[in-house]
């Protein structure tokens, strides 16, 4: 009986709230911003972040680069055979890709060369090859972005790259690709690799780097120092090192949103220390009147618990579902703009939808029970008093 | 810190091949081709095409009179193991003007540092002591007779077979099979020919595929006649496969969580499912110890699977080579971890400081609990 909603009580609390519109209006809104603001920004981090994860998850455990005089330079394509000679190798891609800057539209794009009878390092790659076919070399597929912007330029068919000696290279455009992971692939032109070899003025035998597939994880540190070994001026980077730097990217973006996090609990808080610091002579004396009407104590407080609490929960609410109609509906304009340029993509993507329960629980701990407690306490305390006292 | 030494020896070996200047092999002017028919444009051993490897190519006569021609040293080695030939009929491209000359007159270069043509160490021919001098002057290596080089190759042929073969085994067999599934006639019969240079030959005579650059053509070729010939890859490429309820009956704990050590034993429809060697070890010895498992005899196995180290895949447990008192640990401890093949097991050994190597009827129910201890 006793955790029953008293529905006297609630119709009691929604008028007590009507009664102090302004200022409920005030305190629901700035609740409503606060909760919006967090959740927005923990929505695109963790869209960003599953995201992220998901292209460096689809590569292979090892990739190889050779190092001239600390910058990475091609890498003779003889070396896959050495290093499928190691034990524990289950495969190694020389691959062949770049950027090539299209001056006219500001825009890079990759240009990521396959061999279509080769198994490719990627799966996402695998099923483009797969479902497209390349079928003679001098053609390319172009993601959905790159196809706008050709578009754009009235490049319909075909696209003429311009190579290191500053004459054209022309390919017809077989295909537009759409792929799930919309960040890695919005910019993206696969080819083949004497395409990709000719436009980066490449020699035959020459790869941009080598990455290497280890079947046994528990192995990956023996492979990699093998490979070292073998190429001391080599660069190896293993999947887990790559998976932290990605990680100190989002780590120190989010360091922007830290202070925006900062200021806006501070200025949580200097509410509920508002609301702490006592009532105001209006509330003193209804809590008064209600004492001298007989209510007791334990009715009291449930009542204002019911205000709080109705209020800062229509508040999360609303500010939740705002947050995901802005964040994932209208792609966070503005706010996103503190994430771009974390790659030299300037073509928009889609944030993949990633509800995070634990930041929408943090969210809602953070703020309904410390507002119902801030509005409790006092009430407490003025309704432990004789009402007299309290009117007086 | 022997294994570093060993590591280190290892990778000088490699890097000698990896940076080796570029030092182009292939035919500068019109190369002679002895053999017989559309075939003659590739090494009959290997499939490689001949131009390319025009400065490393052998001649050599077989005793019906008919002439083969190699990619190499290393090739004529491998044909002399299947047929008899007089070494007198060899003859050889001459390194510098690519004339061909009798392989007894030529003076070798050995282990200069250009890369070898299937093999580690280079051998090239000159037909004067003074080029073969000047060449070493530039490039390295030593100066040898025929029959020195020839020794070189022979000795080295088991080592250059695995190192080509792991290429094979990775690379070049799933590219072919792909290549052979896109682009080519589907009744390719590899049983028809003698040679991989004559179905070289027929694949382009006959078009039974689509144009093909001779990289891939040549990654067919060998699918076909290394592979397909002999039925088809083989049907491994599977993990061991246990459901998610599989419970070890040894430890009591759910497989499918280790899926890197998973190993079976099979008794006709009824499986077992352990989470790593050790385990199925003991049961395979005791099964009365771990319950009531009477009805399950060594002799009524008919099958058992364990999960390579290396490649994660599904091995016969039988045929495999078990690594102990290494410094990897499986879900339960110190492991027996299984291997496709000595080479595996041994290499594994020397990097993860293991004790021993043990085939399956090797293992004493002793050395298996041993490792508890």
């Amino acid at each position: 009986m006793r955790n029953r909603i008293n529905f006297y009580l609630l119709e009691y609390a929604l008028h007590s709230l009507w009664r102090q519109k302004s200022k409920t209006l005030f305190i629901g809104l700035v609740l409503t911003l606060l909760i919006f603001l967090l959740s927005a920004l923990f929505f695109i981090a963790s869209s960003i972040k599953h995201e992220l994860a998901q292209s460096v998850d689809a590569l292979p455990e090892i990739t190889v680069q050779k190092l001239q005089g600390g910058k990475h330079t091609n890498i003779p394509s003889s070396a896959v055979d050495t290093i499928l000679s190691i034990h524990g190798v289950e495969d190694a891609i020389a691959r062949v890709w770049g950027y090539y800057y299209f001056q006219k539209a500001g825009v890079p794009f990759v240009l990521v060369g396959v061999d279509p009878f080769e198994e490719q390092y990627k799966k996402s790659l695998q099923k483009i090859v797969d479902n497209y076919e390349i079928s003679s070399q001098e053609q390319m597929l172009v993601g959905r972005g790159v196809y706008e912007i050709f578009k754009e330029h009235h490049y319909e068919e075909s696209f003429n790259f311009i190579k290191s000696d500053g004459s054209l290279y022309t390919l017809p455009i077989a295909g537009v690709f759409t792929e799930t992971i919309e960040l890695e692939s919005n910019d993206m032109i696969i080819l083949s690799k004497q395409s990709a070899r000719e436009i980066f003025a490449m020699d035959a035998d020459m790869a941009t780097d080598i990455v290497v597939k280890v079947a046994n994880p528990e192995e990956i540190a023996m492979v990699a120092s093998k490979i070292q070994l073998a190429f001391p001026d080599a660069r190896i980077i293993t999947k887990e090192a790559l998976q932290i730097s990605y990680a100190n990217i989002i780590d120190y973006k989010s360091g922007v949103f830290l202070s925006l996090f900062i200021v806006s609990l501070f200025t949580f808080f200097m509410i509920i220390y508002d609301k702490l610091s006592g009532l105001s002579t209006q509330e003193r004396r209804e809590i008064g009147i209600l004492k001298a009407l007989g209510w007791k104590v334990e009715l009291i407080l449930k009542e204002k618990f019911y205000e709080a609490a109705l209020l800062s929960f229509v508040s999360y609410l609303v500010g939740v579902s705002v947050a995901l109609f802005y964040v994932y509906i209208l792609h966070a304009p503005l706010l996103r703009n503190i994430f771009e340029g974390y790659s030299v993509l300037r073509s928009s993507f889609h944030l993949p939808f990633v509800l995070d329960f634990q930041t929408l629980a943090l969210l809602f701990f953070l703020s309904i029970p410390l507002y119902v407690a801030a509005s409790i306490i006092p009430s407490w305390r003025v309704a432990t008093q004789e009402a007299d006292e309290v009117m007086r | 810190m022997s294994f570093f030494k060993i590591l280190f020896s290892l990778s000088l070996l490699l890097s000698l091949s990896l940076f080796a200047n570029t030092y182009e092999k292939n035919a500068q002017t019109k190369p002679v081709l002895t053999q017989q028919g559309a075939q003659k444009e590739w090494c009959p051993v290997c499939g490689m095409k001949l131009e390319s490897y025009y400065k490393t190519s052998h001649y050599a006569r077989l005793a019906d009179g008919k002439e083969r021609q190699y990619c190499s040293i290393r090739c004529l080695a491998v044909d002399m193991q299947e047929y008899a030939i007089d070494l007198s009929s060899v003859r050889v491209v001459d390194a510098m003007s690519e004339k061909v000359l009798e392989a007894s007159e030529a003076f070798y270069v050995m282990g200069s540092d250009v890369a070898g043509t299937m093999t580690k160490v280079s051998k090239l021919a000159f037909g004067t002591k003074e080029d073969a001098l000047v060449f070493i002057k530039e490039h390295g290596g030593k100066l040898v007779r025929f029959e020195e080089a020839l020794k070189a190759a022979q000795n080295s042929l088991a080592s250059d077979v695995a190192m080509v073969q792991m290429k094979k085994e990775k690379k070049v067999y799933p590219m072919g099979k792909k290549i052979f599934e896109k682009m080519c006639a589907q009744d390719i019969d590899p049983t028809e020919y003698l040679e991989i240079n004559a179905l070289k030959a027929a694949l382009v005579e006959k078009k039974l595929c689509k144009p093909l650059a001779e990289k891939q053509l040549q990654a067919l070729s060998l699918y076909l006649w290394e592979v397909k010939r002999f039925g088809d890859l083989e049907a491994l490429g599977d993990v061991v496969k246990v459901v998610k309820d599989e419970k070890c009956p040894v430890c009591g704990m759910f497989v499918a969580k280790y899926p890197r050590w998973t190993a079976q034993i099979f008794y006709g429809e009824t499986r077992f499912s352990f989470d790593g060697v050790k385990d199925l070890m003991k049961f395979y010895y005791e099964p009365r110890r771990w319950g009531k498992y009477e009805n399950f005899t060594r002799e009524k196995i008919s099958k058992l699977l364990v999960t390579d180290y290396y490649s994660q895949k599904a091995i016969d447990g039988r045929e495999a080579f078990y690594v102990l008192g290494s410094d990897i640990y499986g879900p339960m401890g110190n492991e027996l971890i299984p291997f496709a093949s000595k080479k595996d097991a041994k290499t594994f050994l020397m990097d993860h400081k293991g004790a021993k190597i043990l085939q399956f009827n090797e293992i004493r129910v002793e050395d298996v609990y041993k490792l508890d201890e």
